[in-house]
């Protein structure tokens, strides 16, 4: 009896009725329910702001992009530009990339956001590179050292693509294309 | 009696069923607003158009379906014209009143973009030519 009453008085305490005369919607509209819809809602919200916060991480499309506009410039049909390699000899154009129509910067960022770099080897020997064309911001360069060992999404994305290429006096040369693009502010919730 | 408690239990589990059922309803609503929204829509699009132009050559002519950006664009009172801008090397795409969202492109040329015939709910990108 002494539990019957106890069991009663909690339950008169924690359900806490809305129509007291009519007792019929106690139970949907008891505190537990709220409290588990709240709970729910908040979770699902959360959820929700979590998902769609975060922004969309194009960097790698954009890297990858970036090589290949590159390589276009640099050799077209297999062949690399007369203004890279001429009779076998490679010209020593550091600003090649210059003619490339690429754009680094824009009034978006302070900084540009880009850079990209092209080495040139023999087939014989891929650790020493014949040439080597730079354009954009190098200040991220060392951040790719860092992505290769640990993977840190606001950092810049780094992109690599090597293919063969062949002079005017059909030499094969390879050619290794680095893609960098930063832009975490706008890729990566910081 | 008896016949009184079983109206009860039918009312009470009747009254369970259609809270749930508004509950689930806002909350789908809710995260269909939040996917179709001009947020996620600006940002969307503006990477998309200023990726297009990066993979595109001079005298291109890219057609993008954006009906439900400009739907949503339309309902907000902007006209059609308005939703895709290129200025020098940034996309800014606006699909609300406020700000809208822009992304820059590296390729160095000269982009226009406009929509297509009105019974089209596409927008063209034009690629005229270096710059």
């Amino acid at each position: 009896m002494i539990l019957k009453n106890k069991k009663d008085k909690n339950r008169k305490f924690l359900h806490c009725t809305l129509l007291p005369k009519n007792r019929r919607g106690d139970k949907i509209l008891s505190a537990y329910w709220f409290a588990v819809l709240l709970i729910v809602a908040a979770g699902i919200f959360a959820m929700v702001y979590v998902y769609y916060g975060v922004p969309y991480d194009v960097r790698n499309v954009e890297g990858h992009l970036l090589i290949n506009a590159v390589a276009d410039c640099i050799s077209y049909s297999g062949r690399i530009s007369s203004g890279i390699v001429s009779s076998g000899k490679f010209i020593q154009n550091a600003n090649f990339l210059n003619q490339c129509h690429l754009i680094f910067n824009s009034s978006e960022w302070k900084d540009e956001q880009y850079y990209t770099e092209v080495n040139f080897y023999k087939i014989e020997d891929i650790n020493t590179p014949l040439l080597t064309i730079k354009k954009g911001n190098n200040n991220w360069i060392s951040q790719c050292e860092i992505q290769k060992t640990e993977k840190k999404e606001t950092l810049v994305q780094c992109s690599n693509e090597i293919f063969y290429s062949l002079d005017d006096k059909n030499n094969q040369y390879l050619i290794k294309i680095l893609g960098v693009v930063r832009k975490s502010e706008k890729n990566v919730k910081m | 009696m008896n016949n009184r408690k079983r109206g009860t239990i039918l009312i009470e589990n009747l009254m369970f069923i259609i809270l749930n059922l508004l509950f689930l309803t806002i909350l789908i609503l809710f995260l269909a607003r939040q996917g179709n929204g001009a947020v996620v829509l600006e940002q969307s699009y503006a990477k998309n158009i200023a990726l297009l132009i990066d993979a595109g050559k001079p005298v291109m002519e890219i057609k993008i379906n954006m009906e439900d950006a400009i739907n949503l664009a339309e309902k907000n009172g902007l006209k059609r014209e308005e939703i895709v801008k290129i200025n020098g090397n940034i996309v800014t795409v606006k699909l609300s009143d406020k700000g809208g969202y822009s992304y820059s492109f590296f390729k160095n040329v000269d982009a226009t973009a406009y929509p297509d015939i009105p019974s089209e709910k596409n927008y063209i990108i034009m690629i005229n030519g270096y710059k």
